[in-house]
């Protein structure tokens, strides 16, 4: 094409040329490379989507292709017959880029874990809100607060803090720490009503083992479980006993008073009254109980370490400030904060989306290939029963396993993984991924006219003698 | 196509490739019987023989263990079982391989020495020590750094000795009520003795092997006894659960795998063919040209013959892990090499070809640490599907038209530092030849990273995400796009076709090998390994030298010019 005005045509010139088009693929290849070089280096792949593949840099250079190529086409016009395979594939790379737009922008991808016997209706998506729930009188709580931040690129500071502000109770978060290592610490604490801690080594000539268990709140039982043996941290109630137990009940600031049960008897083995650094024999396969610490009145804080990369025990962790109050909270964990009126519930997490349905998890299997814990298979069997509704009774029973994902109202629902009881080794939990794809037919059919002009441009050059 | 003189060559090499499996094939050897040996190990049924040269490299480092008096070496098999047999003899040896130079400090032992003993080792409280920094940084769930990977095969040096000799390890009878085979710890008490017959014929076969007072008659009286003890045991443990037992029918298979060293043989063929092309490609020889041909399909069959064995053995297309990819990805090449001789007929082609299949044979051959040759399950996620197959074998065959291209940019490269002018023709022909190579190249990687896309759709549930791998394909494809398209609008001569051949090729190395082992991050990691990114540093770097050096020649060649 050839246009008049003069300024015009040597932009059209530009725009079609090779001068735009292999710098472009060029910053492409650098921007990708960079972008698995940020993966690599932060263990994340979130990160890298964040810093590079989602960047408007990403987007500018894929826009510039995408123009580059169409142009080039219309600059043909009108086409003959040789131009068809070089039309093809120009136009299959650009519908694969459409379809990933598409994909991007309107496209839902998260994960859902439901447990045993479970069910579930919310997917969980990478975007995060902070929620906040209030109330006034400790059982009504109203919603509050609903913001969508994305710390990971905008990190907030002791400077710059994300406010929420509630009537006079100013909530700040004044850090963000992506890859945070939780540890709980147990601090004492004059709140009367806060739970009591205790830390204690259970020992005989195979088993070694320092625990600390802290009560929520004062009596509420929390307990240690050994396989075989319990300790409980609480008062033995009537009847609830069984099995090999231990109960270590507050009595004040330095005694706690201890009752051993056996396992074939209902009365108590042994009970009596000690204090930190006693050792007490409890009669099962010699072991002894010594404790090691006691607080009467104790409460759990996080201490976050920062580290440099994601790994498996990290977790992205926000620095909450309230008044004179400081604190730490964990992405999908929530705390109380105590205002001048009201108390409030504060969130960090994933989004959840209501798919409108919800998934039952009637059963899941592992198969391990032979002699080995390494997972050949795994499967599970789900139904579906929509809204609000429960499941009737002999709802049909679906299959989801590896590579063979189940397809309901526009959504996909794939097995990812599953999560195993610590204690049992057994699976607690199946892990699905499930997305809704709105450019997936988009890029199917752009992937296949791009091939076939692959294959029909190499034809329409192999005529040619030598490769010049 | 096929000329006198090559059927005649082919009749010729026929006869010698004939007699060569002849010899190494047929009966198990006498003596041998235990090799065969069906073991449960690592979530597959394998013979005596790979379980013992498995165990013997991870403890030891090598196949064979070698005495520090120099006497003949020990076949793994007698090694591994005499761990069991008689523990209190191998405690004193130097056995255990330790490389890692902080773990011999620490352990403060001789740094001089590669193998220390048990007693050396493990009785120390430092060994104790070193184990629970081993636990403590696992807690933390970081990635393992080569110091406590090495820390790691240390404890598992340890863990296998131990229960290898307990017996609790070499797991070789099935019971019908469990997928977990019996050990020989655990042997029912009536199954027992047929068990301890093949200790006893194994002890006093070893005792013969090194006493010379024994006559050659009574040596193989004593390998017969084991070898019928070993028939004998393998039909009682048939008896308790036959089906279970069927798997391991393929174990003499196997063990002749073990023995062909069926990739060996095959680079040797192509460096024979290699050197016959380059003779008659250098003198420009009329004749000969069939005999060469004879030599690389002798090889190029013996090759596909030990893809084939794989496939037989592991049940799968072995696409699996760098090993695998590099012996397909060589095939490929030398695939490509001879269509695209058959239609240019330019020599060259089969020299480019041969060149780089002996490059990689050779090179999954010396390096089995880095490139692992042994024969694994599959992650849950790559099991029995489709897309996965066919993505990763048309992604690997399209770096083999790569790897093609490069073999032949670096012979183009030669011409030049030679002389440019003199050899204009060659290297034009060289030129086409590498454009082709890309051409295909770009034709199978462009689908391949479709079919990937398809595969993370049905398996993911994403076409695209960013994962490393996939996204080092692309950075090839668009590597290999530009160069195309530069060549069409004449930005790249003949010179620059060449080093582009050579100097792409490092992204190719980036998303086959870096991804897995310079990265080491995304979902493609059950791939991942470590290891060998010195020497493919090196490797790149002085390609890079070596393109830069022919430069300046050809800078220097134009501008007298």
């Amino acid at each position: 094409m050839v246009f008049k005005n003069k300024a015009f045509n040597k932009f059209w010139r530009f725009s079609c040329s090779f001068q735009l088009g292999i710098p472009v693929m060029i910053v492409i290849a650098v921007l990708t490379a960079w972008g698995t070089i940020v993966e690599s280096q932060y263990n994340d792949a979130t990160a890298a989507k964040k810093i590079v593949f989602d960047s408007w840099m990403m987007w500018v250079a894929l826009s510039l292709l995408v123009y580059n190529l169409t142009v080039v086409v219309v600059d043909r016009w009108p086409w003959k017959l040789h131009h068809y395979p070089f039309i093809t594939v120009h136009a299959g790379i650009v519908t694969i880029i459409v379809g990933g737009y598409l994909t991007s922008e309107f496209g839902i991808d998260g994960q859902m874990s439901v447990a045993m016997q479970g069910k579930n209706n919310f997917v969980a998506v990478p975007q995060t809100d902070l929620i906040v729930y209030a109330t006034f009188d400790g059982d009504r709580y109203t919603k509050v607060a609903d913001r969508e931040v994305d710390f990971f690129l905008k990190p907030p500071t002791e400077q710059k803090p994300e406010v929420l502000q509630f009537g006079d109770d100013r909530i700040e978060i004044i850090k963000y720490v992506p890859y945070g290592v939780l540890q709980t610490k147990v601090k004492p604490t004059q709140d009367l009503n806060a739970g009591a801690s205790i830390r204690f080594q259970l020992m005989n000539a195979n088993v070694k083992q320092v625990q600390q268990i802290t009560q929520q709140k004062k009596d509420r039982s929390t307990t240690f479980n050994l396989g075989p043996a319990q300790v409980i941290l609480g008062a033995p109630k009537e009847g609830a006993v069984s099995g090999n137990q231990i109960y270590i009940e507050p009595i004040d600031s330095e005694k706690v008073k201890y009752s051993i049960f056996h396992n074939d008897q209902a009365k108590v083995f042994k009970t009596g009254q000690m204090k930190i650094g006693d050792v007490v024999d409890t009669g099962w396969m010699a072991l002894e109980f010594r404790l090691l610490d006691y607080l009467q009145n104790a409460s759990e804080e996080y201490e976050v370490t920062e580290v440099s990369m994601r790994t498996d025990a990290t977790v992205p962790v926000v620095q909450i400030r309230h008044r004179d109050m400081i604190r730490w909270l964990a992405l999908n964990d929530m705390i109380k904060i105590f205002g001048e009126k009201s108390a409030y519930l504060f969130g960090y997490q994933n989004r959840r989306l209501d798919l409108g349905f919800n998934i039952h998890l009637n059963q899941f299997e592992v198969i391990n290939y032979e002699g080995t814990n390494k997972a050949k298979e795994y499967a599970s069997q789900v139904s579906i029963a929509s809204g609000s509704e429960p499941l009737q009774p002999g709802a049909e029973s679906l299959q989801i396993s590896m590579n063979k994902p189940l397809k309901h109202n526009g959504y996909t629902i794939y097995q990812a993984s599953f999560t195993t009881d610590e204690m049992t080794g057994k699976p607690s939990a199946s892990v699905f991924s499930i997305n809704r794809d709105p450019g997936r037919m988009v890029k199917y059919i752009g992937s296949l006219v791009l091939c076939l002009g692959i294959v029909w441009l190499f034809y329409q050059r192999r005529k040619k003698a030598t490769a010049i | 196509m096929i000329n006198p003189s090559l059927a005649k060559a082919i009749k010729v090499l026929g006869f010698l490739f004939l007699t060569f499996f002849s010899v190494t094939s047929g009966a198990v050897r006498l003596g041998d019987q235990l090799r065969t040996l069906p073991v449960q190990d690592g979530g597959r049924i394998k013979p005596f023989d790979t379980f013992a040269k498995e165990t013997l490299e991870l403890v030891y480092g090598r196949q064979s263990y070698k005495p520090k008096d120099g006497g003949p070496a020990i076949q793994a098999q007698w090694v591994v079982l005499t761990w069991m047999l008689s523990p209190e003899s191998w405690v004193s040896r130097p056995l255990f391989e330790v490389k890692h130079h902080q773990v011999v400090e620490q352990l403060k032992l001789d740094k001089e020495r590669k193998h220390f003993t048990a007693d050396e080792i493990f009785k120390s409280e430092k060994f104790m020590n070193l184990m629970q920094e081993l636990q403590n940084k696992r807690q933390t769930k970081e990635k393992l750094n080569p110091y406590f990977q090495a820390l790691q095969r240390m404890e598992s040096q340890f863990g296998v000795f131990r229960e290898m000799a307990s017996g609790r390890m070499l797991r070789v009878y099935p019971v019908p009520n469990s997928d977990t085979w019996l050990s020989v710890a655990e042997l029912p008490e009536n199954i027992q003795p047929a068990f301890l017959d093949i200790s006893k014929t194994v002890a006093t076969y070893l005792g013969y092997q090194t006493d010379v007072a024994i006559k050659a008659e009574d040596q193989s009286k004593a390998a017969e006894a084991l070898d019928k003890a070993v028939l004998h045991f393998k039909e009682v443990a048939r008896q308790s659960d036959p089906e279970k037992y069927k798997a391991g029918d393929k174990s003499e298979a196997e063990v002749f795998y073990n023995d062909a060293h069926l990739f060996r043989w095959s680079y040797i063929f192509y460096l024979l063919a290699m050197l016959l092309t380059l003779f008659l490609w250098v003198r420009n020889a009329q004749k000969g040209m069939g005999f060469a041909w004879a030599l690389l399909v002798i090889g190029f069959t013996i090759h596909t013959l030990g893809f084939a064995f794989r496939v037989y053995l592991a049940e799968r297309p072995p696409v699996t892990n760098m090993y695998e990819t590099v012996i397909w990805a060589s095939w490929g090449a030398v695939l490509f090499a001879m269509i695209l001789e058959a239609v240019y007929k330019f020599r060259v082609m089969l020299l480019g070809g041969s060149f780089v299949g002996i490059l990689c044979l050779v090179l999954a051959d010396v390096a089995p640490a880095v490139l692992d040759p042994g024969l694994h399950p599959l992650e849950a996620v790559l099991r029995s599907n489709y897309w996965l197959i066919v993505h990763v074998m048309t992604i690997s065959i399209s770096y083999a038209a790569f790897l093609l291209a490069f073999g032949l940019g670096d012979i183009g490269l030669i011409y030049y530092v030679i002389d440019a002018k003199k050899y204009h023709e060659q290297i034009q022909k060289i030129v086409t030849g590498v454009y082709r190579a890309m051409q295909i190249g770009v034709a199978f990687l462009t689908p391949g990273i479709i079919l990937g896309g398809i595969w993370a759709d049905e398996s993911w549930g994403r076409f695209w995400g960013w994962d490393p791998k996939e996204t080092w394909a692309l950075i090839v494809l668009l590597g290999y796009i530009v160069i195309l398209h530069a060549r069409i609008i004449g930005w790249l001569k003949n010179f620059g076709m060449l080093a582009s051949g050579v100097i792409t090729f490092s992204l190719v190395i980036m998303a086959w090998y870096g991804v897995n082992f310079v990265l080491g991050a995304g979902l493609h990691s059950y791939g991942f390994g470590a290891g060998g990114v010195e020497y493919m540093s090196v490797f790149v770097l002085l390609h890079f030298l070596f393109v830069a050096y022919a430069y300046t020649i050809y800078r220097t060649q134009k501008g007298e010019a």
